[in-house]
């Protein structure tokens, strides 16, 4: 093995580690805001008569949302660094954390005029207001955005200084941001939206339409608030979505530092091939251990 | 119309001619003095642009698009800034770089009528505004996008838009602040109580934001003369604009509480 | 200069990227409820996300390998597919662990690759949920084509570009030469281009290409072809309108 691979590969693990918090991060502040795909039973919840003490964060989707926020991150960063210079590493650490700062702080910005734009056109459903809601849960999502958002500029960061990637900064910062929301929103929102919105609900069935909007309103003990979503979600949801991201940033540049030229792609494919195989199985074990829904004769 | 809303008419001369005057003032004074004090005013002019824009995605997203509100404003952007690079490569081609923002608003136009034929006539979206909106929305585009460019760079020649924009990345910055900035106020107060004033309130709210991204970058390239007037502005004008986007909502919301539990059922009726 | 060869790798590449939206399997809002097959993300964001992924793997192909057509093309294409694969089969392992779900679509009786049995697999109220094989290999499908497309469109913008003197300049330490920069850039706005316009066409969900909604391909092509020529032309121009650099 060259010492240039060893390197690479030393850089990629702290890369893949720090894919792996964003991923947790990023899926425990959407639950906390409740944003994306669950929301739209918080949003649908006052119309069917559920009022609730949930935060409903409606700034787009997770996709569009956290390119938002890395982009400002590296803008942000690269300005510090123009006025430091990037000569030593704790000064490039600090320039990232002041990002990240920065972003956090409009991040909770919008969190709050999402919360209060969208209950205040459901006025007519006599939804209130809760400010306390407000003022406990966007520190919380502010702070879990800031671990997401440190750890997307930091990974980007050594792919850039060991020239893994010729883009820009905040071009690659945004792509990754992208990917990550991607992944999120398809990983830890369903532990959300299937178990936890609907809890009273038996486990190992989807949601039936006919119950759309009837989230859990009231807890094990008192009111049900997004932290304590955001707490249950932290058992499987989040660390799924950080294994699911991780194994994507890893395996997209292992595959091109440890083989070379078209052995990459030929890795890739591979990889790709390995993940089918593990489906079939995932499905296989799915079916049968879970057995179907209703009989034959009942299906006809 | 309702009372006391802007027609949409009026929303496209305050957009369209705020933003282009914004730009011409900032590069022009930015220019004359040889300093980079004025780029703030490119900056307010792009607000205009948000301000117009925000109420052009309000329209058509209230027909219901079927994907969410961000794919419109992610559309046009995306086009947006070729037209905009275009413009300014032809304002240099055929030395006329003074018309480099109207040409890039009338590039802008042409690619947002053309995405608007295709949504409406070859994809079928049965919605009767279509391709006016996408116009408007390109166009609105455009102009934030060159306004927060000017901003940054401090003048809208290709050579400075080009190396201390694009090249140092801060374009795909301009991109997703502007494009949160112009769908996030419909988005955020989607509903059936929504209205006009509240959404454009936090449209300018947004737009100061956006601004003050800007400022920050603008200091990577001007230092202070660029971002301290910027970063300035901004943030009194989100304070402003910011508290009366809760003076709104007071008022619209059924009920701001301090805390509480769930209202019961006399309490809604 | 102009390359007529650039323009028709856009307008394929533009083509590509919004028939890869069709194939990817998309379960939107309800997906997140297990109330729908797919993936639970939005059309546009999920393939944006996947092509994009495949956008950073071309990229990277033509920095080590500049001016190699084959090799930048399968490298976005593969890596976009492995961004999918992961995200699918992470996704089911949510649905069959956390929500405890068997992976099934409604919308077929026999899924056409495994030919397993779906519809008794269904939970009440539901049109599936997860990813069953024939949305998984389809979604693979789906991200190959959109990262092939991208890959396309990148390397018709870097080649025309890196052709125009004096944009191999960097700003900065941190920052890339220009027409890497504005390749990548307007490779992104190309992209969103036509992932809004393919969405706009499948309008909310769907689950593959065994979705009676995928046969709505053509007016997809037809809207992505005009939309990529135009916004290739116009970023092709550019390098026409500074033939001295600058």
């Amino acid at each position: 093995m060259d010492p240039q691979m060893m390197v690479e590969l030393g850089a990629l693990t702290i890369v893949g580690g720090a894919a792996l918090i964003a991923g947790i991060a990023e899926d425990l502040e959407s639950d906390v805001g409740s944003q994306s795909n669950p929301n739209s039973q918080v949003q649908l919840a006052p119309q069917m008569g559920y009022l609730h003490r949930l935060y409903n964060k409606a700034i787009s989707g997770e996709p569009a949302s956290y390119p938002f926020y890395a982009a400002i991150g590296a803008a942000t960063t690269i300005s510090v660094l123009s006025v430091t210079g990037s000569a030593s590493p704790i000064g490039v650490f600090f320039a990232l954390v002041a990002g990240a700062f920065v972003t956090a702080l409009i991040h909770g910005i919008y969190a709050t005029t999402s919360y209060v734009g969208r209950l205040a056109s459901q006025s007519r459903f006599g939804q209130p207001i809760y400010l306390d809601v407000l003022r406990t849960h966007t520190p919380v999502l502010m702070a879990h955005g800031f671990v997401a958002n440190f750890s997307i500029l930091l990974l980007t960061w050594i792919l850039i200084s060991q020239h893994l990637s010729p883009f820009p900064f905040v071009v690659l910062a945004f792509i990754w941001g992208i990917a990550l929301g991607g992944v999120g929103s398809a990983v830890g929102d369903v532990h959300l939206g299937t178990d936890r919105y609907y809890q009273d609900r038996p486990y190992g069935s989807g949601v039936n339409a006919a119950h759309s909007g009837s989230v859990v309103r009231k807890a094990e003990s008192g009111l049900r608030n997004s932290i304590d979503c955001a707490w249950f979600c932290s058992k499987f949801g989040g660390p799924l979505t950080g294994l699911g991201f991780g194994l994507v940033v890893y395996l997209h540049f292992w595959k091109e530092v440890v083989v070379k030229d078209w052995w990459s792609a030929v890795a890739g494919v591979i990889i790709v091939v390995i993940f089918i195989i593990m489906n079939v199985y995932l499905e296989r074990y799915s079916r049968q251990r879970y057995g179907t829904y209703k009989e034959e004769t009942e299906a006809e | 119309m309702a009372e006391g809303e802007k027609s949409p008419r009026q929303l496209m001369v305050i957009g369209i001619l705020g933003g282009l005057i914004g730009i011409y003032i900032a590069s022009y004074l930015n220019s004359w003095t040889g300093t980079a004090w004025f780029s703030f005013i490119a900056a307010l002019g792009a607000i205009l642009a948000v301000y117009y824009g925000a109420d052009a995605v309000r329209r058509v997203a209230s027909y219901g698009l079927g994907t969410g509100v961000p794919s419109i404003a992610m559309l046009s952007f995306g086009a947006g800034q070729i037209a905009v690079l275009l413009g300014l490569a032809v304002a240099l081609n055929y030395n006329v770089g003074v018309a480099a923002p109207i040409i890039a608003l009338i590039l802008a136009a042409i690619i947002g009528l053309v995405n608007g034929v295709m949504a409406r006539r070859v994809i079928k979206m049965n919605i009767a505004i279509m391709e006016m909106s996408m116009m408007e929305i390109a166009m609105a585009a455009s102009l934030v996008i060159l306004g927060f460019s000017t901003a940054i760079a401090g003048s809208f020649t290709f050579n400075a838009i080009m190396s201390y924009v694009v090249a140092s990345g801060f374009i795909i910055a301009v991109f997703i602040v502007g494009a949160m900035a112009m769908f996030h106020p419909f988005n955020a107060c989607l509903g059936p109580d929504e209205r006009q004033q509240r959404t454009l309130n936090l449209a300018l709210s947004t737009g100061f934001i956006a601004m003050i991204v800007t400022g920050i970058a603008s200091g990577a390239i001007n230092g202070v003369q660029a971002a301290v007037p910027t970063l300035i502005v901004a943030i009194c004008g989100w304070v402003i604009y910011y508290l009366r986007f809760w003076a709104d909502t007071k008022e619209d919301a059924a009920s701001v509480l301090s805390t509480g539990l769930l209202p019961t059922e006399e309490e809604v009726a | 200069m102009f390359d007529l060869l650039f323009w028709v790798w856009i307008i394929l590449g533009g083509i590509l990227i919004g028939a890869g939206v069709h194939f990817i399997p998309v379960g939107g809002a309800p997906a997140a409820m297990s109330q729908a097959t797919g993936v639970g993300t939005g059309t546009t964001m999920l393939a944006a996300a996947s092509g994009l992924t495949g956008l950073i793997g071309a990229g990277s192909a033509y920095y080590l390998h500049p001016g190699d057509f084959a090799y930048t093309i399968v490298m976005g294409g593969v890596s976009a597919a492995l961004m999918i694969a992961i995200l699918a089969f992470i996704a089911n392992v949510m649905y069959v662990y956390g929500a405890g779900v068997p992976l099934a679509s409604a919308k077929i009786k026999y899924d056409p690759i495994t030919k397993w049995r779906q519809d008794l697999y269904v939970s009440r109220g539901t049109e599936g949920h997860g990813s069953p094989m024939v949305s998984f290999i389809s979604g693979i499908i789906g991200a190959f084509l959109a990262g092939v497309g991208g890959a396309l469109v990148y390397f018709a913008l870097v080649e025309t570009y890196k052709a125009i003197p004096g944009f191999s300049a960097t700003f900065g330490s941190y920052s890339a030469p220009y027409y890497v920069s504005l390749a990548a850039a307007f490779a992104i706005g190309i992209f969103f281009l036509n992932c809004v316009m393919a969405s706009y066409n499948i309008g909310g969900t769907i689950e593959g290409f065994h979705d009676p909604k995928f046969k709505r391909l053509p007016k997809s092509i037809v809207a992505s072809l005009v939309v990529s020529a135009v916004g290739g032309l116009f970023a092709l121009l550019i390098s026409v309108m500074l033939p001295g650099g600058i």
